[in-house]
């Protein structure tokens, strides 16, 4: 039987644990606990709670008002995981700088940072965002429609990237990818980026950014990109979206080529 | 002649080589363009120079045209014949091209190589002509020459650069043909050097002094290459190819009969020196674990390298420590005292044996393991042993005040040398200076390792400007503050909760103790140890934590943390220590009863037996049976050692467990989790180089401790120190990743020392104390029998003196001449320190001094550009007015050529015609003057003739280092 006094030694260890990461059990909580609660109790996905939300809370045809609705959802009702203001506000600069013409988008999830890109796209830009759950896709869908851009500025497809990234060429005319946004699955960061390689979707200057390189996390991801030398790359050192202590970053990319 | 021989045998080889390597060729060739392109601008003034050179010296030329050196004929053999055999090869089509624009490229370099010659005697004709001639007409002539000359001198040096790289090449490849494998540098060099001693033999005088001619030439080349306005490229590279032509013909250019003495020398010195690198590199390898370290080092930077140093040093001490209380105490006894089972003290009792040899109880140190030589209590109190009467307990009691004695005496010397080392940083002053120029740690040799470097030299930047900053702004200080204060508050509630906690342990431990501890488990036995041992461990951490509160310098933040865990071991340590004597005292409240019980049964046993028969031998009783005292000083150690074990366990369960275990997890589970294990939430661990080094520190202090009591302490603390060496090695090296913070040690390595100093007084205060002030045990140990332990000196000055030498001590130890004594030594402690902090003061004053001096010097040497450009203005202005009156002023010139002020005239005479000179055209326009032994940075303005302002400057300036061009 051990002593009570050896367990209470135990107790600056368990403090300190809690210390040091409580940024990780909070987000814990409202990732995982808070969302499996609600899910029980309303019925309904967390996406489309959300969607609730956005939809009464905010101007339709206005994407800064369901932007701020999403954020605020986001932050003080429940975690979702959109790429948040302040990286969306690096991603905005970037897309200005860039002013590109062909965007690819790959996991739109509920439709955020769609409208984040499309909001900072030049006249005559066209968006393709890649979804592969149907149920989000819907819900993209509706927000897009929401923050009133039509079809010809972004079109959204339901199929897995990995399908689609070879077929964009035959089925949707394109030639060359200006910029491309990726905050799908962390483990398809490095098998779609050499897709896109391989099917000879991006030229020089093409812009490549990657959200959640860090906490998520894609290990391999960046290895890659150490490697291959055909990009310039840095990171963007951020927060989490909706969360301060932990730490994240943003990729971007910009093709070289071979040289 | 017998080189010639030599020269063709070579030269076969050569041609062959050039044959087979066309790549080798082409390079050549390349660079032979690449050269070609500058030489054409210079070729049309060498022809109009040398048309004009060859009226006047045609005989000479002649001359010298026959008695070209042996070197440069064989070059041009060589190439000639090269060519030769290009144009026979040149059939295979697609070569002919590039050979024909070889071969013209050859003879380019061929024209080139006469000019060379002629160009050294081109000089010396230019310098007697201006001897000769006087007037304008030597001005304009000098200057043309001057600009030949300079262009000439360039080119000719790219020439020899461009020969020599080939000749280089081509011996490098005959050697790699003739032998493979042999294919260093290292050999490429002696083979280059054995040419040029082996060569000279050939040479005939006169080319001896042509070499000695291009010798002294290269070395002035050297000192002045400063100077020149090249790029630095050009710089480097002529630099390097002189000092190897003058090494290369240096050791050649011997007089006669000394000359093979002289290569001799050379050889023998390269030998030597070849050897005394090996020889330090065998030193290297001969220093215990360096490799090991130097590794770290590289991986971790130099504060993680600082631990295992230090770890190191402690290893040797203990190594000290363990060499006298093994080689002075134990084998002694165990060798020449009475055997196991002679006397009761020396046996296991009757009602212990049965458990003896349980691994359990010789884990604890009970059984036959506390009736040995490791504990104090199997001592004999015999005064003399063995056959030569070997001292024992006199040794003990010295060996035990020997080993503290060494101990504070290698910690003062160390910090002693450590300060010195340290000197007089002040670390206010010129913050950013140090930052920019001594942050690197040069030891680093891992990328990842160097990017963390260069993150947190960023970050630190960074800080400090920010620092500046706030210092300037000063809000947000009350925070701080508060902040600060609250995480020491935090850190005291700690500190007072884990005394609490180790207070209500031992009082716990007591009780058990009365009730016996054989009625409690295992855990409740060991309690004070493992909770001693967990808060030891876990508090830091949570330090750590609050740490972060505070917001200061990581190298702040670590002399806390380290003053915080310091505080916490002492506070645990000093715990135990309160409780160990709460049992001692006990103890001997037992021994008490005990000894008149013992009396009482020997005379129950005398009774007993006088009442059968009174003359009969005492009855001889088997020591196992005889009952004994508790002998608190046995316990004392066996607490120790305990502690020592426990400790030591505890730090190497955590390693596996915290490090190891945790790595492995990270490194395989990755692949499989959600999130990015490495990079984020558990990640590597870090090492942790504050509470290792305390750890240490207070494992040495106990070890000082208990060392008087259980002899073994040392030889145990050598094999966890030699086992943790590996162990944290081999942990570092597998499974810690580098701090994202890597700062250096520089200055923390004497903070360590004074922190060791301070336990080592700390933990020798109670051993002072136990031995001073409580009797000895009256049935164990050496002691035993005695008053007082230190009695043991009395008596043997008593009884193994003269009576005059305890007569003498006795005078001696008179309060009245040692009383004296010590205020003559507090005397001389005082002066020594006032005389310390003088030299101090003086020494920062001098620094003051300096740091006035360079900026009076600063200055005046911007006076000094002002005025040079001032007068720069006026001489261009009066040069235009003046320009008919030049002429008579040039002869007055002539006359008095050494006045400067005449020079400075003539200067600027020079810049009214030519309005834009550049500083390095200036240099050569004297011809006439030797340039000298100039300094390198004075290259420029060093000669206060060429700049008019930079006469006035005659101090030697302070701020430069002198002489760089010899690193």
């Amino acid at each position: 039987m051990v002593s009570p006094a050896i367990a209470l030694a135990f107790l600056p260890l368990l403090l300190t644990l809690i210390i040091r990461y409580r940024y990780y059990f909070v987000l814990f909580y409202r990732a995982v606990l808070v969302r499996i609660w609600k899910d029980c109790v309303t019925g309904l996905s967390r996406e489309e709670r959300a969607f609730q939300y956005v939809l009464t809370n905010s101007t339709p045809g206005d994407p800064d008002s369901i932007l701020d609705a999403f954020d605020y959802w986001s932050s003080k009702v429940e975690f979702i995981s959109n790429i948040g203001p302040k990286k969306g506000k690096i991603l905005d600069r970037l897309l200005m700088e860039q002013s590109p013409l062909t965007v690819l988008e790959l996991g739109a999830h509920c439709g955020y940072s769609t409208v984040r890109i499309a909001r900072a796209l030049p006249l005559g830009a066209r968006l393709y965002s890649i979804e592969m759950d149907q149920g989000n896709a819907a819900i993209a869908e509706k927000i897009i429609r929401l923050a009133g851009f039509d079809d010809d500025t972004v079109e959204l497809i339901v199929n897995p990237s990995d399908e689609v990234i070879p077929r964009l060429r035959s089925d949707y005319n394109l030639e060359r990818l200006d910029f491309v946004f990726m905050d799908h699955w962390k483990k398809c960061y490095l098998p779609d980026l050499q897709l896109l390689e391989g099917y000879g979707l991006l030229g020089k200057g093409s812009m490549i950014v990657a959200d959640n390189v860090l906490f998520p996390g894609a290990p391999k991801f960046l290895r890659y990109l150490r490697k291959c030398g055909l990009y310039e790359w840095k990171i963007h050192r951020a927060t989490l979206e909706y969360s301060k202590g932990i730490r994240d970053g943003m990729a971007e990319l910009i093709y070289q080529g071979i040289k | 002649m017998p080189g010639d021989t030599l020269i063709t045998s070579e030269n076969d080889t050569d041609i062959e080589l050039d044959f087979a390597g066309v790549e080798d060729f082409q390079e050549n060739h390349k660079r032979e363009k690449h050269y070609g392109k500058r030489r054409n601008g210079d070729r049309q003034q060498n022809k109009r120079e040398n048309q004009r050179r060859k009226r006047s010296s045609k005989s000479v030329q002649g001359i010298r045209e026959e008695s070209q050196s042996k070197t440069e004929r064989r070059e041009r053999s060589r190439r000639r014949k090269g060519k030769a055999e290009h144009e026979t090869s040149g059939h295979e089509g697609n070569k002919r091209e590039r050979d024909q624009t070889r071969a013209k490229s050859t003879k380019s370099k061929k024209n080139i190589k006469n000019e060379k010659t002629r160009k050294l005697e081109g000089k010396e004709d230019g310098e007697a002509q201006e001897k000769s001639e006087k007037g304008k007409l030597k001005l304009v002539c000098a200057k043309n020459e001057e600009k030949i000359e300079s262009g000439d001198q360039l080119k000719e040096k790219e020439k020899a650069l461009g020969v020599k790289k080939k000749k280089k090449r081509r011996k490098k490849v005959v050697e790699t043909s003739s032998e493979p494998e042999t294919s260093e540098d290292g050999d490429d060099e002696e083979e280059v050097n054995n040419d040029g001693e082996v060569r000279p033999e050939l040479l005939s005088p006169e080319e001896l002094e042509k070499l000695k001619e291009a010798v002294d030439e290269k070395k002035k080349l050297i000192q002045s290459l400063r100077g020149k306005p090249w790029p630095m490229k050009q710089k480097l590279v002529t630099l390097r190819e002189s000092q190897l032509f003058v090494e290369k013909y240096e050791g050649a250019l011997g007089k006669g009969k000394g000359r093979k003495l002289y290569a001799y020398k050379v050889m023998m010195t390269k030998k030597w020196m070849k050897f005394q690198r090996d020889f330090e590199n065998f030193k290297t390898a001969c220093i215990p674990w360096e490799m090991k370290i130097k590794e770290i080092e590289s991986h971790f930077g130099s504060s993680v390298a600082s631990y295992f140093i230090f770890l190191r040093w402690m290893y040797s001490i203990n190594m000290i420590l363990f060499g006298l209380t093994f080689g002075l105490v134990m084998v002694p006894e165990a060798l020449m005292g009475r055997p196991y089972g002679s006397i009761p003290r020396k046996t296991v009792p009757r009602a212990e044996e049965a458990g003896a040899m349980d691994f359990a109880v010789l884990w604890d140190f009970g059984g036959y393991a506390q009736y040995s030589v490791l504990f104090y209590g199997y001592y004999n109190n015999q005064r003399a042993i063995g056959w030569f009467k070997f001292r024992m307990p006199l040794s003990y009691f010295l060996v035990g005040v020997g080993t503290v004695a060494y101990s504070y005496m290698v910690v003062i010397r160390t910090m002693a040398r450590n300060a010195n080392e340290s000197g007089i940083g002040d670390d206010n002053s010129f913050n950013f200076s140090w930052k920019m120029f001594t942050s690197w740690d040069y030891l680093i040799g891992n990328p990842e390792t160097a990017d963390n470097k260069f993150a947190s030299i960023t970050t630190s930047f960074k800080e400090a400007i920010l620092e500046e900053q706030e210092s300037r702004k000063d809000d947000n200080i009350h925070l701080t503050r508060f902040l600060r204060v609250l995480a020491n508050f935090l850190v005291l509630c700690c500190l007072a909760g884990s005394g609490y906690l180790i207070y209500f342990v031992v009082r716990r431990s007591q009780k058990f103790a009365l009730d016996g501890l054989e009625n409690h488990s295992w855990w409740e036995r060991n309690e004070v140890n493992m909770v001693m041992s967990l808060l030891g461990m876990f508090c830091p951490m949570l330090f750590d934590v609050i740490s972060t509160l505070e917001n200061y310098h990581p190298r702040v933040a670590l002399q806390w943390q380290l003053g915080r865990i310091f505080a916490l071991f002492l506070g645990n340590l000093y715990t135990f220590i309160i409780a160990l004597m709460d049992a001692i005292n006990l103890k001997r409240k037992e021994e008490k009863v005990v000894k008149y019980n013992i009396t009482m049964w020997e005379a129950s046993l005398y009774n007993g037996t006088g009442s059968e028969n009174s003359t009969a031998p005492p009855i001889t009783i088997h020591p196992a049976d005889v009952p004994r005292g508790p002998c608190w000083e046995t316990m004392v150690g066996q607490e120790f050692v305990r502690l020592i074990i426990s400790d030591t366990m505890t730090t190497y369960i955590t390693l596996l467990i915290g490090d190891f275990l945790r790595a492995v997890l990270v490194r395989f589970l990755n692949h499989c989790w959600c999130w990015d294990l490495e990079a984020g939430f558990p990640s590597y661990s870090e090492f942790d180089v504050s509470g290792n080094v305390l750890g240490l520190i207070f494992n040495q202090g106990m070890i000082w401790m208990g060392a008087f009591y259980a002899p073994c302490l040392p030889a145990l603390n050598l094999l966890r120190l030699h086992v943790s060496m590996y162990l944290q090695c081999w942990a570092v090296m597998c499974c810690n990743v580098p701090q994202e913070r890597v700062f250096k040690a520089s200055g923390s390595n004497n903070f360590y020392m004074a922190m060791l100093l301070v336990i080592l007084f700390l933990s020798t205060l109670p051993a002072i104390y136990t031995i001073v002030t409580i009797p000895p045990s009256f049935d164990c140990g050496p002691f035993s029998g005695k008053n007082r332990m230190f009695d043991v000196i009395q008596e043997t000055l008593e009884s193994d003196f003269p009576a005059w030498f305890s007569k003498v001590f006795s005078y001696a130890s008179n309060p009245g001449l040692v009383l004296p004594f010590i205020l003559l030594m507090v005397l001389a402690i005082y002066y020594l320190q006032s005389t310390s902090k003088s030299y101090k003061e003086a020494n920062v004053e001098l620094k003051k001094k300096l740091q006035m001096q360079n900026e009076e010097n600063k200055k005046k040497n911007k006076q000094a550009a002002l005025k040079a450009q001032m007068d720069l203005e006026e001489a261009r202005k009066s040069a235009s007015q003046t320009a008919v009156h030049q002429r008579n002023n040039n002869d007055s010139v002539q006359r008095r050529e050494d006045d400067e002020e005449i020079d400075n005239k003539n200067q600027r005479m020079y810049h009214g015609r030519n309005p834009s000179p550049s500083v390095g055209n200036r240099e050569p326009h004297f011809p006439v003057r030797d340039p000298g032994p100039r300094n390198a940075h004075n290259g420029n303005h060093g000669n206060p003739r060429y700049l008019p302002g930079f006469h006035q400057q005659s101090e030697p300036r302070m701020c430069r280092v002198p002489s760089l061009e010899r690193h």
